[in-house]
């Protein structure tokens, strides 16, 4: 056993699968991985203010190599115009978004599940930049993989979610549960003639071909551009360009479909939950089987976009419960809007950790 | 293909007789007679009509925002594994404006690129508004703030480091002045003087007369490149501990420790659990502490358990160990009647006398002194309750770099009086 953090295990899970470069500007509860970055990634740059930060992402991940960043909200607020950037140029990175109580400032060193709604509506025109969550250790490396893989075949930034209790806090933990990273293959290999910028096939992503090649002309544009990375606006080819952003998401979501469902026979109530308060969910769950009840858990870690499994499991049961550490339910509100059916219920608190006596409380 | 051509066939898209096309023209004439290809060459454009550029050269090219231009040229530069290929980042004077720390970031770090300005005085696309970099001159005959001087971004640049700074009033040294700043090992940096039809004048001369002069300042500096490192896995420090010691904890054990910041709270709180781990015990720990870290309070929450721990929040903590003021200030009020509480004999007054815990004094602070008097109560609370083997608190102290101060802190409680 060792006793460490999940910031650790991200940093650690980042260089493995092959990121670059940590670009950072320091911002609490995110510090640690700043720290890490700079002891364990192969570049580090100390970015002046985190709207630079998010360019010089861009411009490296243009140029071939894979960014990293993390932050809280304040920093996410200025980089999500270079995070609608890097989204149109369809630039692979990482973010990792250390959630804290806000609004505004709010309190740096508490906890919260409050940045899930902006990160769903963070890309003008609501396209989809995906969202995973992590909880338990296993899950921070397995989701921090799965996000760098992502983020690559899919040729866009991808948000991790996670929060102050989930990165800050250390464990006693077993390393050797944690699975083989490989380097994520970063450039395509097969690319059709005459090359195009943002031509693409079935698969629906562009080729990833690095600025300042010597083989093919590459252009990036932010604007609406054609397949030839030239500005082009109200034109059929620009516009389906422009389609094609949301579309590769949902035409290939199973690829990135994750959650853990722990269904049992019987069961007609179903807790639905994320990140920091799916800890607390497996220990209420287990009380409550242990009392008798009949009932299911679904821990989602694909947020944006939203699967359609995720969404089929929840129709399956009579009554489903959303625990968050948030006011209302953001997840609840994204998924059934303001109106949401009889059957679904929530349990929230901001301030500190829901915890498992309170979600039993509520479920009975 | 790769070629020497580095202007496209497309036709130029600006206003007749604006300035822009002769800019473009003399980028990529430098580039060409500096020995660059098209392949070489990376294009870098803002927004705004010196946006526009992009179909114009028959380079790479990347196309971003408003003012981040510059920015967004660095990341390129730096992630370039090829030092011989050249970024080149055009932007207007709106977009120095928006994007001015971006610039002068870009100097200060002496980043091998060269940015090209494109000071027409305005904002063309908008409808011709004065930008930070309009002339004094120039709102003097729109009588518009006419007593806020213009960024000199030539001085600025220089100010901030840059290996080149420039700027070129005549048309006929355009070529010159970019081959000097396309050479030039760092940033470089020239800002043109460029002709607006539409907005401000029709004449050249007219601009020239409202126009700053030419000037051109160097530093001698070498470039800021990208450092690159073999690192190992921080896993591999980590220190590896399996049971030695039995712990007589059953299911689970929560402590919390409070004190003041510099206290050697965290740092207890951390020995703590690894002791549960030397006692093949489960264990987690979370700090709580003010933004400003090295005053007022520090809590730290050590979770001990037979089983892993999933939900890392304490509701009732079995134990609480408060050795100064300001950890009892900050968790008086929060105290569960449950646990038992711990505290230093420093805080014996009405309000901890009147607790209806189970409440211990100790002398703590006078036997370990402040940095150890949080240790030193563990210690009392680990032999005291025999929840834990003491040697396997000591095992865990053995490692830690100030091992000798803290094992006195542990044998300090053994003396002291309760």
């Amino acid at each position: 056993m060792v006793f460490t953090d999940a910031s650790m295990l991200i940093t650690e899970a980042c260089v493995k699968a092959g990121a670059d470069v940590f670009i950072g500007y320091p911002i609490t509860p995110s510090n640690r991985f700043y720290q890490y970055g700079t002891q364990r990634f192969p570049s580090f740059l100390a970015g002046p203010d985190e709207i630079t930060v998010m360019q010089w992402m861009a411009g490296y991940s243009a140029a071939g190599k894979f960014p990293v960043s993390a932050t809280a909200f304040p920093g996410l607020a200025l980089m999500t115009e270079g995070l609608n950037m890097a989204y149109a140029m369809e630039l692979p990175m990482l973010l990792i978004l250390t959630q804290r109580l806000g609004p505004s400032t709010g309190s740096a060193t508490t906890g919260a599940q409050g940045d899930l709604m902006f990160a769903n509506g963070a890309i003008s025109g609501h396209y989809p930049i995906p969202v995973f969550s992590h909880s338990e250790f296993e899950d921070s490396w397995d989701m921090t993989y799965e996000a760098i893989k992502t983020a690559i075949k899919f040729r866009t930034p991808v948000i991790l979610l996670t929060s102050k209790e989930l990165v800050m806090t250390n464990k006693s933990f077993d390393l050797s549960q944690l699975k083989e990273i490989k380097p994520v293959e970063k450039f395509s290999t097969k690319v059709e003639e005459p090359y195009k910028p943002y031509k693409t096939g079935k698969e629906m992503v562009p080729p990833y071909i690095p600025l300042g090649n010597d083989k093919y002309q590459v252009r990036v544009n932010a604007s609406t551009h054609n397949d030839a990375g030239l500005i082009k606006k109200n034109d059929p080819e620009s516009m389906a360009n422009t389609r094609r952003l949301k579309e590769k998401f949902e035409k290939r979501i199973d690829e990135i479909t994750f959650y853990d469902f722990d269904d049992q026979e019987g069961a007609d109530k179903l807790i639905v939950t994320y990140g920091i308060s799916a800890d607390a969910a497996r220990d209420a769950i287990t009380e409550l089987r242990d009392s008798g009840e009949k009932i299911a858990l679904l821990i989602v870690k694909t947020m944006i976009p939203i699967p359609p499994k995720v969404m089929e499991i929840m129709d399956r049961f009579d009554s489903v419960i959303f625990v968050e550490e948030n006011i209302g339910g953001i997840y609840k509100e994204i998924i059934y809007g303001k109106n949401a059916p009889i059957k679904v219920s929530t349990v929230n608190k901001i301030g500190s950790l829901i915890s498992p006596s309170e979600i039993v409380k509520a479920v009975k | 293909m790769t070629k020497n051509k580095i202007l496209s066939k497309v036709k130029m898209p600006f206003c007749q007789g604006c300035g822009h096309g002769i800019i473009v023209r003399s980028i990529a004439k430098a580039m060409e007679q500096l020995g660059y290809s098209n392949h070489d060459t990376i294009i870098v454009s803002d927004i705004g009509c010196s946006g526009l550029v992009d179909p114009l050269f028959d380079t790479h090219s990347i196309h971003g925002l408003h003012g981040r231009a510059p920015a967004l040229g660095v990341g390129v530069s730096l992630g370039l594994d090829n030092p011989n290929k050249k970024v080149i980042v055009i932007q207007g004077d709106g977009g120095v404006t928006i994007g001015l720390q971006h610039v002068l970031e870009a100097a200060r770090r002496n980043i091998d690129i060269t940015l090209v300005v494109m000071n027409n005085l305005l904002y063309g696309m908008t409808g011709g508004q004065i930008s930070g970099l309009s002339t004094q001159k120039f709102k003097e005959q729109r009588h518009f703030e006419v007593d806020v001087p213009p960024f000199d971004i030539v001085k600025l640049a220089h100010a901030s480091g840059a290996a080149f700074s420039a700027r070129a009033t005549s048309i006929k040294t355009y070529t010159d002045i970019l081959k000097d700043a396309i050479e030039v090992n760092g940033f470089s940096i020239v800002e043109f003087s460029s002709l607006c039809t539409s907005y401000a004048f029709k004449k050249l001369d007219e601009l020239q007369e409202v126009f700053e002069e030419a000037e051109v300042y160097r530093n001698e500096r070498i470039p800021v490149r990208a450092h690159h490192k073999k690192t190992k896995s921080l896993l591999n420090n980590l220190k590896i501990i399996e049971k030695e010691f039995d712990s007589k904890i059953e299911k689970r054990a929560g402590i919390v420790l409070a004190g003041s910041a510099g206290g050697g709270v965290q740092s207890a709180a951390k020995l703590l659990a690894t002791t549960g781990m030397f006692s093949g015990l489960h264990s987690t720990m979370k700090g709580e502490y003010p933004v400003t870290v090295g005053t007022g309070f520090s809590i730290a929450e050590v979770i001990l358990s037979t089983t892993p721990v999933k939900y890392t929040g304490l509701e009732t903590p079995d134990v609480v160990i408060i050795v100064s003021d300001d950890g009892w200030n900050k968790i008086k009020g929060n105290i569960k009647e449950n646990s038992t509480i711990i505290l230093d004999n420093s805080l014996k007054n009405e309000e901890t006398e009147s607790l209806k815990n189970k409440v211990v004094f100790g002398d703590f602070n006078r036997a370990a002194g402040k940095r150890g008097a949080a240790l030193a109560a563990l210690a009392y609370w680990i032999n005291d309750s025999g929840m834990m083997d003491i040697e396997a608190l000591k095992k865990s102290v053995s490692s830690h770099k100030y091992s000798k101060v803290l094992l006195e802190a542990i044998e300090a409680r053994l003396t002291v009086f309760i």
